[in-house]
Parts: C-alpha cells; structure tokens; sequence
C-alpha cells in the first residue's frame, strides 16, 4: 500500500481504539497485525522487542486500573491490551515503510509542499550525527567540569546552537544544489496512489468497522 | 527579522533538527520513565510516571514555538520531536504520531490565544496550559483516566500541570535568556 | 566560459566590528583554475557564498558592490539562471546533503533542475563515472568517508553543469589521494568543458601547477588581490618548505611509565578502519606532536582517549582502564581542546568564560594577574564583556587555549591550536603552552598541520600512517 496513506490508516485505528473499550477488538487486531508482520518476514529479535518493550508501562496501567480504577478487571486488561495493539499497528508501518518513500509520496500524492518534504527529510538523515553531537556537547561540559543533563539549560542552548548553524549549512547547499522554494520539480520515482490502495485503505476500516460494532464484549 | 517569520527551507529544516534534538536528548532519559513505572507499579501509581515526565515530552512544542515565532511552529516541533522516538525504536508506536499530534496541537492552542503577538511568560504559562488540558483530556479516554476517582484524577492533573511548566515553561524560558544574550539568533 | 567580476564589494557582519571585505576588487578568468587564499577568518566563505548567489536569500546584512557573471550581476539572476551559472561545493562534508543515498541525491539535485525523468539515470551515471565512484551509487551517505563525501558533492556539480564551479576549502578534513583525485578531475572539467573554477584552500600543496591564477585576500585590510606569476611562485615554494619545517627530536626512553596505553585498540567502521594499534605509549610530561595525512584518523583517536567515540579494545590512563573511570572525574584529568573552538564554549561573555574556567581549574597556577598578563598579550583584554560567538575565529581560538590553561589539566589533547591565529599570537600560545609544561608537569598531545613556530615545544613525534602509529626521531 502506498506509504502515506498506510500511515493514516494506522493513525486512524489507533485513534479509533483509543476510544474503543472492547478486549476482543485489542486481541483481533493485534493478531492480525502479528500475522501481517510474520508475512513480512519481521526479524525475530524485531519482534521479541515488540513484546518486552511495552510490557512495563502495558503493566504498570493494569496494576494501576486493579488498584484504584472502578472499570474492574476487564476495563484494567482492556488498557493493557491496547498497549499493545498500539505499537502492532505501528510496527506494521515501520517496518514496511521507508521515511524518503514517505516524504515523497506526501510531496507528490498528498500535495505537501517539497520545502517541507525535503526540509523534514534532510533533518531526520542527520540522526547519526545529532547524537554524536550531543555526547559531544555533554563530554565538553564535563570538560569544563560542568555535568549538562537533560534538564539544563545549557544543554539544550548548545545543541540549538549546532541546529541553527546545521540549518543554515543545509539550506545553503539545498539552494545550491537547485532545491527553490515553491519551484515546480520533475519527479524521477513516481509514487503512486492507485484505485487498489484506496480499496484496501477503504476495505481495512469497513473490516474494522464491522470489529468494532459486531465484536462481542466480555463481562 | 522578516526570515524568522516565514516558513522558509531554513526555518522548516531548524525546526525540525531542534525536535530531533529534543526526541534524542528525552530518548537517552527513557530508563527514568521505565525506572520510574517499575517503581510505581507496585503502588498502582504508574500513570505517575507519565504525568511526572509529560514536561519533557511536550519540551520541543512550547520551545520551537516561542523561537521560531511562525503560527504552526510548535504544532510541528512537537509532532516531529514525537515522530524520531518512532524512527529511533520507542515503546509506544504507532500512537507517538497521535500524541505528537494531540501535544502539538496542545502547545500551539496557546501561542494561536495570544495571536501569535506576545512572546514572554504569560504566553508560555498559556501554553502549557493549554498542553496540560488537551493532553489530559486524551489520556481522559486513551489511557483510562476516566475510571479513577476525583482525587487521583487531581493529583495527575496537577503533577502533569507542573511538569509542563517546569519543562515547557520555565526551561524554556532559560534556553531563549541564553539564547537572546549570545545574539545568535539575530541574523 | 563565465568570468566573474567582482567590483567595489564591501560587506560587514552585524555583530563584529571588523569590515571582512573592504572595496575588494578582482577577476576570476573565465575558463580559468582560479585558488582564493588567506588566512582563516579573512572572508573568504563569505566572498564564495556571495559568488554562488547563496547570500542575498539567507543574510540580510548590508554587502554594497557588484559580482558580475560575464554581464549579469549574480543578484539579478532568477534561481533558475543561477543554477546554470554556478553551484557550490562546502566545507563540511555532513552538512550539504538532503538525502540519505548517493544515488537518492543525484536524483534530487536532476530533479530540482526540472530534468525530464527519462533522462535523470543516464545524467546521473555520466556525473558518477566522470567523478569515478559509480561503485558508491547505493551508498548510504551516512556511511562515507569525508573524501567520499567531497567526491558526492563534486558529482552533483557536475550533474547541474553550472558554467562555474565554487569550492570553499573542500578538502579541509579529507585524505590525500581523494584530494589529489578531485583536484584532477577539476582540472579536468575546466580543460574540457572551459568551467570556470573558483577554489579557495589554505594548504597549497598540488596546486603549483594546476592552478592559473591565485588571489589573495588579506585579513588586516580587508583587501583583495591577484598575484603575479612570480608572487605566486614564491608563496608555493614559502609553503612547500614550511610543510618540512619538522623539529627533529629524539625518540622517547622506553623505560618511562606511560601516562596513556592502547592496547589492542581498534578503531573505525567495518568498511573503514582507521586505527589498529597492538600496543602505544604516551609519556607524561612531554609534548608529542601527531602528524599524518588528512582524513587518517587523528582527531578521531583522540576522540577515543576522550570516550567521544566506541573503539574496540583497551585504553588505559595512568595504568586504569578509561571505561572503568567515573566520565566526569576522567573528564577533569584528560582535557581535548576542540578544532572547533565553540564546542568547548559554555557561558556567553568571554569574562564569564574566564570565570568558569578558574571555578573549575585543577589548581590556581594562573593567578588573577597572570590571567590579566595574558590577555593584554592576546590582545583579548577589551573584549571581556563581548559574547563569545561574536569573536573573530583567532580570538575565539585564542579565549578557548585561555581556558583550557587556566583549568590545567594533567593531560591535554591539543587539536589544531594554531588554526587562524598570526604569527604573534602563535608565539605567545606557544610560550604559554611550554610554561604549562615545564611548571605543572602537563602531558601534551598534539595536532597540527601548522608548524611553524612549533619547533620549540614538539619533544617527541609521532608518525600515523597505515593504521599505525610509530614515534620518529633518533635514539637518545
């Protein structure tokens, strides 16, 4: 399915089970989302971090709900679940898709404006170096004998420092590299938004419409 | 000071490496939120954890917003910031693009109060207002704030309130001092 | 075939005081290799920026004076001519992409144009074969070398075509052979293809007989200017003579006990190993000078000594492993003054700089009259109220060396400490640093492609080539 709107269907699943109280719903789709991502061939260790990450917070809502909530057992497992159904309806996003196959298809399919697209883009391909430069950052306060934590300051005035110099740097090569604003541009990969994508985006919410409204509640 | 008020590539890329940033920095204090649920559960005070630590999930909001003063600025600040905890692995999925877009939406709401005019206390103590409620009224459905009793319910809203203003407000407001003594943002 | 005019060009930076181009009045040759030299700090980014039309969008300070392409002034342009009249290559490598492969960059760079998709694969392969890294098409660019990285960039100017080509130090951090590549395949495209080149370096080295002209732009005036063939002759044969100007030292007594170990440490990316050294010594007390091509790895092995990188194996200071100590107290023993002098920046006055630095200094060697001595010699004592990032490069770089004596170290990893600063400023740093030395027993490690004036602090020499490091010299 075309990324973009792969990505609104599972914001829109998830934003619907935010308001959902079914378990059965929870189970459903998080089994159809593990059967999804066994079909993709996810990566065994990808999926044991799928299950451990989340169990803290999943846990500590259930314990919280049993202690002090007045929804009962059911509503406290309801929480638990949808935790999980969260991050598997994520995953089926994150591990199918490619962030520049995502800008691209917002540009082209979803009429964003390119500075955005590419602007985003060039930012999310500098991660790497955004973290080395804050061990820099935190390694030269020390050296300074001053510790920089993530509530000081200081740390975050450095690290804007390097963002505004980095932002300037790119956009000066973007320009020069014949990136203009508002500049109509020729697209060498077109992405496609085709009938067959509306059709599954449309098909996947009916199905889980009708999960919704047909799913039986537990007691 | 024309450039600063404009969406141009310079702005859109700076906004977006200053969230970055953000996501990085709040990624490396994720052992404090597990560290701090493992240590609640036991209480059943676990969504304590959350409200503690929602400063400093909704940081790149209110900071983008208040130094790069564009209407929108903190609606993309905070969802971006959100949106790297997806790519770097984090624990909640797809629904870090939903509470990006719900605490994006909260901290813009008090920058669009103020017609984007005024930029000093007040407006920051308005937009973490606005970010504690409309984050509150989400966690009210998502994550079942609704089945607690009136005094939890005040004492999360009041701890988040709190830790949206020490982050959101008042660390905010330290970075922009700095940031307008060392003059780097003029030009 | 463009030339380029540059007439009466005046431009000032808002918050510093200094003109950085006064009047400045030169020609760069059409279908010309024209070298723009002159110290760090003398503008000469700013006047490139100016060329490549990057200026008048993203600054607004005041620049007065014309830069003409052949009849049209730069600034008249739509942004559709001035990609055909010029494109850029930058100085930091990390920063001049949007994209995350080579090949994705190329297509965006052909797209930008307005190239007519059919089209963009065959451009995009002439521009990688003509650069001769088609074997990197589907390269992340994450994972490239900084002379990899340059070779990219020089691709996607050759991709847009512009009749004229920009080049701000390019090859600042990269490894000799690329650069020797790169410098024939602009030579190149100007022979064959008549692009005008405008390139500007501080290491003169290969460009003796490449080049057609050589400009020079003073940092005291302001003031631009274009040598004769003599003139130019002479500041090749100055700098090829500087580059040997090596103090000969002797090896150091093996005996000793070493300050920091490597042991078995192995440090780079699996396709790119940088460092791999079975066992090294530094020995206290004494100034070792690291020298060895750019792009080999030394400021990336003192990020090792420093924990800013991982590495493979064990580093030892004071016979203690570096990852068993607490990072801040390691922090306050093993000292890296930056290449980039901002990074080691924390406050926003220099007078405030100067204050966290005594609260935190190891001891009080450096009283307040010392402090005040110094800063008169580095003509630093007028600026004590001034922010820091409004500091010319020389005097940020000077304000960092302050700091880092004040807070006296035991060991102290010196990266470029010379870069940008004149002769007297170097001759006082130099001083200062033999003091340090000599009075508190500080171990020094040291990097430098300045060399001048070097000589008589250097005790020992370090030579790193081929993923080794061996000390030079003849045997006490």
């Amino acid at each position: 399915m075309n990324p973009g709107l792969k990505l609104l269907l599972t914001i829109l699943i998830a934003l619907e089970i935010s308001f959902t109280t079914n378990l059965v719903v929870n189970l459903v789709l998080i089994g159809a989302s593990l059967i999804y991502l066994l079909a993709k061939k996810i990566k065994w260790l990808s999926l044991l971090k799928l299950i451990l990450v989340p169990f803290i917070p999943a846990f500590g809502l259930l314990v919280s709900q049993l202690f002090y909530g007045h929804g009962g057992p059911i509503y406290a497992w309801i929480l638990f679940s949808r935790i999980y159904a969260y991050v598997f309806i994520g995953a089926t996003f994150t591990i199918t898709s490619d962030i520049t196959e995502l800008a691209l298809t917002l540009e082209q399919n979803f009429h964003l404006p390119a500075k955005f697209a590419y602007g985003v883009l060039a930012a999310f391909n500098l991660i790497p170096k955004i973290q080395a430069e804050i061990k820099i950052i935190k390694t030269a306060g020390m050296m300074r004998g001053v510790p920089l934590h993530f509530w000081s300051p200081k740390l975050y005035f450095k690290a804007i420092l390097a963002a505004i110099s980095w932002s300037q740097n790119l956009a000066e090569a973007m320009t020069s590299h014949g990136f203009v604003e508002g500049q109509a541009r020729t697209f060498y990969q077109p992405m496609s938004l085709t009938l067959k994508d509306w059709l599954s985006f449309g098909s996947i919410l009916v199905l889980v419409q009708l999960l919704i409204i047909f799913a039986p509640t537990l007691p | 000071m024309n450039n600063r008020q404009r969406w141009s590539l310079r702005n859109i890329i700076l906004i977006a490496l200053i969230a970055i940033f953000c996501g990085v920095i709040f990624w490396g204090a994720g052992f404090l939120y597990t560290g701090l649920t493992v240590m609640l559960t036991p209480l059943g005070m676990a969504p304590f954890a959350n409200d503690i630590l929602m400063g400093l999930w909704c940081l790149a909001g209110p900071l983008t917003g208040y130094l790069i003063r564009i209407p929108g600025s903190a609606f993309l600040g905070e969802f971006l910031g959100s949106a790297v905890e997806v790519f770097l692995g984090g624990q909640w999925g797809a629904s870090a693009f939903i509470s990006g877009i719900v605490q994006g939406f909260g901290s813009e709401l008090g920058f669009t109060m103020t017609g984007y005019k005024r930029y000093n206390w007040g407006t920051l103590l308005l937009s973490c207002l606005t970010t504690t409620i409309v984050t509150y009224l989400w966690d009210w459905f998502r994550s079942g704030y609704n089945q607690y009793g009136l005094l939890m319910n005040l004492g999360l809203f009041a701890t988040r309130f709190i830790s949206t203003f020490v982050f959101g407000g008042v660390l905010t407001k330290l970075i922009a001092n700095l940031l307008d003594r060392s003059q780097v943002m003029d030009n | 075939m463009t030339q380029v005019v540059v007439s009466d060009f005046t431009f000032k930076y808002q918050h510093q005081e200094t003109t950085v181009l006064n009047h400045i009045n030169t020609t760069f040759a059409s279908a010309a290799f024209n070298l723009l030299v002159g110290p760090s700090g003398s503008g000469k980014t700013t006047l490139l920026k100016f060329i490549a039309g990057l200026y008048p969008q993203f600054s607004h300070n005041a620049a007065t004076g014309s830069i003409l392409f052949d009849h049209l002034a730069i600034d008249s342009l739509s942004e559709q001519q001035r990609c055909q009249q010029v494109a850029m290559v930058f100085q930091n490598p990390n920063q001049q992409f949007a994209m995350d492969t080579v090949q994705n960059e190329l297509v965006f760079v052909l797209e930008n144009l307005q190239t007519p998709p059919a089209q963009i694969n065959q451009q995009l392969n002439a521009a990688l074969s003509f650069c001769d890294i088609t074997d990197l098409k589907k390269r992340e660019l994450n994972t490239l070398s900084g002379g990899e990285k340059q070779r990219v960039a020089l691709a996607c100017i050759v991709a847009m075509n512009p009749a004229v080509i920009v080049l701000d130090e390019p090859f600042a951090s990269i490894d000799p052979t690329s650069r020797q590549i790169l410098i024939k395949q602009l030579k190149e495209l100007q022979l064959n293809q008549q692009k005008t080149i405008i390139l500007a370096d501080h290491d003169l080295s290969d460009y003796e007989n490449i080049v057609d002209n050589v400009h020079q732009l003073d940092s005291t005036t302001g003031k631009i200017q274009r040598l004769t063939p003599k003139a130019s002759q002479e500041l090749f044969a100055t700098f090829n003579q500087q580059q040997h100007d090596l103090p000969a030292v002797s090896l150091p007594d093996t005996t000793q006990q070493p300050i920091v170990t490597l042991n078995d440490v192995y440090v780079g990316h699996p396709k790119r190993q940088l460092l791999h050294q079975d066992h090294f010594n530094f020995y206290p007390g004494k100034t070792t000078l690291i020298t060895g091509h750019n792009g080999i790895g030394k400021s990336t092995l003192f990020n090792a000594i420093t924990k800013l990188i991982k590495y493979q194996g064990e580093i030892s200071y004071q016979q203690q492993n570096i990852q068993k100590l607490r990072n801040l107290k390691y922090a306050q023993q093993v000292k890296l003054l930056f290449q980039d002098a901002e990074n080691q920046f924390l406050e926003i006055t220099v007078q405030e700089e100067l204050a966290l630095a005594k609260k935190h200094r190891n001891n009080a060697f450096y009283d307040d009259q010392t402090i005040q001595q110094i800063l008169t010699q580095l003509n630093l004592a007028n600026h004590l109220n001034q922010v820091v990032y409004s500091l010319s490069e020389g005097q940020k770089k000077k304000l960092q060396i302050m700091i880092m004596l004040i807070m006296a170290p035991p060991v102290l990893l010196l990266d470029e400490p010379l870069k940008g600063l004149d002769l007297q400023s170097i001759k006082v740093v130099v001083n200062l640093l033999q003091t340090a030395k000599e009075q508190l027993n500080q171990t020094q490690l040291l990097i430098s492609h300045q060399l001048v004036g070097l000589a008589p602090l250097v005790d020992y020499h370090v030579n790193f080539a081929d993923q080794h490091l061996s000390y030079e010299g003849v045997s006490a």
